[in-house]
This record gives C-alpha cells, structure tokens and sequence, in this order.
C-alpha cells in the first residue's frame, strides 16, 4: 500500500453542477500517470479534490491505505501528496528563495541541500534567487512552482497543466527536468492539455470527458483508439 | 522642541505596538479587531488588581500581559475560528461585529465592576539628564521594551519557520495550504502574540501617567487610525506610522490643546491615505 494513490467512484459538485461523475483512478509508487481531456472535462476539480482543496460530495480517495478525502488542504500536504496548480499560488512578494525555503515548511531536514538540487534542476531559478517572485516570467514562475513542491520532498507529485501560456522551448525545458525527477523515483500524476506531452511522459493515460473516465490504459493502446485521435489530436481517422 | 520630538518617538512606539496586532490579525486573516484597545486595557486593569491584591509591580505587571495574550487565544478560538469559515467580505463584516461586540462587552464589564481602579506604576528614579535634556525613566523603559519587542517579532518573522509562514500566509492562503501550513492554528498563534504586544502598550501607558476600565476604544480608534495610514498588510509601515503618528500627537497637543488632537491625527491619516492609498511603506514588509 505504500505510496499508492486509490481514487474511486469520486462525484464533485459545485452547489448543483456535478463536475465528476463517479471516477475511478489509481496511481502506483513510481509511475507517471497522465488525465487529459477537453478544457471543462474536470481534470482542475479532480486534482482539488485530491489535494483537500475541495470536498468530495461522495466517493473516497486513499492513499497508502488511508482515507485521504475530507482532510484539509494543509494536512493533505502533510502526507507527502504536493499540488501544483495551473495558478500556481506562489508568494508574489516574497523572493525566489523563500518561496522556495517555505515549500519545505513540511520536510524540514535537509533544506539546504534540496536547494541546492532545485537550482541545479532550473539555473533559472538561481540566477532569480533575490528577486520577488511576481517579477519572474510566466515560465519562472511555473519552475518555481515546481521548485517549490520539489522542496517538500513530495511522495506523489501533482502537475495541473504545468506547460499552459508557455513558450514550446520553456515547455520542452521544463519537461527535461520533470523526466529526470520522475527517473529518480517521483510518482507523478499529470494534467496536461498538450496531449502529446502527455502520452510521451507517462506510462497511463486517463481520458476525461464531461467528468468521467472515458478511456484509460498506456499510450501505444490510447493512441490506436479512433476516438482519441479524432478529439484531442485533430487527426480524421477514416472508418 | 526636542523634549517635545522624543515624547513624540516614545508615544509613537507605543501606539505601534498597538497597532502591529491589528495589522497582523487583519493581514492575516482579515479581520479588523474592533477590541484590541480593550485587550491593552484587560493588561492594566489585571496588573492593577493584582497590585492591589499586595502583588509586587513588575510580577503583577507580566501577569497583566500574559492574561492580555490568553484572553486573545480564546477570543480567536471561540469568536473567530467560526468567522473564518466565511471569506471576503463576509467574514469582513462578522469580524467587524463580533469583536464590536466583544468590545462593548469589556468596556462594560469593567467600568462597571471596576469604575475606581486604574493602574499607575511609579519608577524610583523619575527622571534623567541626557545631553542636556530632561528624560523619564518610565519614557526610557517603556521604549526600550517596545524596541526590543520589535526587534524580536522582526527576528522571529525572518528567521523562523512559524514566521515565514505567517508572512506566507499574509499573502497567499491557498498557497501556504499546499505547503502544509495549517492556517487555523498559525492565527491562533499571532492573534495570541498580538495580544501579548497590546498587553505590553497597556502596561507601559500606566508607566506613562495611568490607565482606566475606559480607555479601551480610544486606544482601538488610535491603534486602528496607525494601522490604516501605516497600510494594513504592512509591519514596517506600522512601525513608521506609529512614530510618524505619535510626533505628530505631542506637537498638536503642545500646539493646540490635548482636546482637539484627535482631529489632528485624523487629518494626516486623511492625507496619508489620499496620497499613499495603499500605506505609506506598502510592499515593503
């Protein structure tokens, strides 16, 4: 059980509009597994609610054998499971590295040397290191974000749209870095609308459509599907 | 005018210190404590009962703080835990209320129980000469613990995991959430820190000339006016507007008359804010 991410027959509804239908996931220690699926499709409310941000109407999400849903956001945390939002939800008048120092608020042994290692990970990050974080660029910003969940030691690491608004070469960079960190043993699960990013990055792919699973399983399977390549790659399949 | 300048900067240390909890409480968790006059005055009026009761000043003095900072842990605890649940403007309004009300609450009780208490603590030796001028030892004292007092919650801010997260918290709720900071317990902290540091304003403002059970609002509207001009979410404009404040009190008082100084302080927090809407040091904490 350790390290393993169990979400099942999850319903989220904000006052009368149910956004996830009953869905059904798992993430192994050590994977990288991807959801992807339409703008609205539920990928944001489903990484809410497994972060503790937002409460699930019913449906559980465990984790290493113990109920993870209903916790706050704070001791979801706690338990090694870091969230990065497509906001990203930095310290903007705080400098690069406290944002950074804070994001080990919960694995505080060894700071010193994880920081070390995330401005190994993105000089970027380095050469900003006095600088507040709302003077950095769209691309900085989502390194620190990153950076930031790094610095918590994190168990399972949630990406939520990590390459949104960014230029292809940031993109590419940023998903060197992510490909290191997940062959040193983070498990991470990712949302990314970019649908290619997705299925080179990970080993298994959920497909949401208007808030349930419609498809799952590794690439080279999803990428046969017709139905896939017709809605998120722009490919016409002929029948 | 330089005895009037340096009673200016003492009573403006003093008012910052009264102010820093309102801004830290507000910063933190939005809510404007209408009642932290009266937590300054529960610090007096404590220690000038247990004087009373045979206690020796300084002893009597701690408790005095100590009881300020405990009566603010279970007013966070039971008054504005449950406002919290509530964001923006909602949970602005039902702080507003509640601490008003709480406000009303002790200004009441305690003119009422204790209308002939107030707490003047006298120092063996009343006054120095420094270069030539005359200063209390009270002045010297009371802005030497307020100095300190500063200069810790600096050092703790900057220097420690529960003062980077209450920074952090300041600006970001969500995002010091998914660092696993537990905000609940962060607020309880500082509401509690800030009531120890207006515990210690209460008792300094007995060191001065005396403190009354019904000094509390006017200790708030004064501590709120520093809060406002020095820019709610910023400590080193608390500090400075405090001081900025304080020298601008004495010279009107001097000037014009105690009576019509209060117009005075409300003026320059009118320009001040006309001018700097966000606080004179916004951004600078």
């Amino acid at each position: 059980m350790t390290g393993v991410l169990r979400v099942d027959r999850l319903v989220v509804a904000y006052d009368d509009i149910q956004v996830l239908h009953e869905v059904s996931l798992e993430v192994r220690p050590g994977e990288a597994v991807g959801v992807i699926g339409p703008n609205g499709a539920g990928k944001t409310t489903l990484f809410k609610a497994i972060s503790g941000l937002l409460k699930p109407r019913s449906g559980h999400i465990s984790w290493e054998g113990a109920r993870l849903d209903g916790l706050p956001a704070h001791a979801v945390a706690r338990r090694g499971i870091v969230y990065v939002p497509p906001g990203r939800e930095l310290f903007p008048q705080m400098t690069v590295g406290d944002n950074l120092t804070l994001g080990a608020y919960v694995a505080r042994a060894g700071v010193h040397r994880r920081l070390a290692r995330v401005y190994d990970l993105f000089p970027r990050l380095a050469a900003r290191r006095p600088q507040r974080a709302e003077t950095l660029s769209g691309g900085e910003q989502q390194m620190l974000a990153i950076g930031r969940a790094v610095m918590a030691r994190p168990k399972l690491l949630l990406l939520d749209e990590p390459s949104t608004g960014l230029a292809p070469l940031v993109v590419a960079a940023m998903y060197r870095q992510l490909t290191t960190l997940q062959q040193e043993g983070l498990t991470v699960l990712l949302a990314e609308q970019q649908v290619p990013l997705a299925l080179s990055f990970c080993a298994r792919i959920y497909v949401l459509e208007n808030g349930r699973v419609v498809l799952s399983g590794p690439p080279q399977a999803l990428l046969g599907d017709p139905a896939l390549k017709r809605a998120y790659l722009g490919v016409d399949v002929p029948p | 005018m330089i005895p009037i300048l340096l009673d200016g900067v003492v009573q403006g240390l003093q008012l910052a210190l009264l102010a820093v909890g309102i801004t830290m409480i507000y910063g933190l968790g939005g809510i404007l404590h209408l009642a932290h006059g009266q937590v300054a005055v529960i610090a007096g009026m404590t220690a000038a009962l247990l004087m009373g009761a045979g206690l020796r000043p300084l002893l009597a003095s701690a408790l005095g703080v100590l009881t300020a900072g405990l009566f603010s842990v279970a007013m966070d605890l039971t008054l504005l835990q449950p406002a919290y649940r509530y964001r923006g403007e909602e949970r602005l309004l039902l702080g507003l209320v509640l601490t008003l009300g709480l406000a009303f609450l002790v200004d009441g009780f305690l003119t009422f129980r204790y209308p002939e208490v107030a707490l003047t603590l006298r120092l063996r030796t009343p006054s120095v000469v420094v270069a030539g001028v005359t200063v209390r030892t009270a002045s010297i004292a009371v802005s030497a613990l307020a100095l300190a007092a500063f200069a810790a919650l600096a050092a703790f801010l900057v220097g420690t995991w529960l003062g980077r997260a209450v920074r952090s918290l300041m600006q970001n709720e969500v995002g010091a959430a998914l660092c696993g900071i537990d905000a609940d317990r962060t607020r309880t902290f500082i509401v509690g820190l800030s009531g120890l540091l207006a515990g210690l304003a209460g008792v300094a403002q007995g060191l001065f000339s005396s403190l009354g059970p019904e000094m509390g609002t006017e200790l708030t509207i004064l501590a709120l006016i520093v809060a406002v001009v020095g820019g709610v979410r910023s400590l080193t404009g608390t500090f400075t507007a405090g001081l900025l404040l304080g020298v601008v009190n004495t010279f009107a008082s001097y000037l014009v008359g105690t009576y019509i100084t209060l117009i005075f302080l409300l003026w320059v927090a009118l320009v001040a804010i006309l001018v700097r809407p966000q606080g004179l040091l916004a951004y600078w904490t």
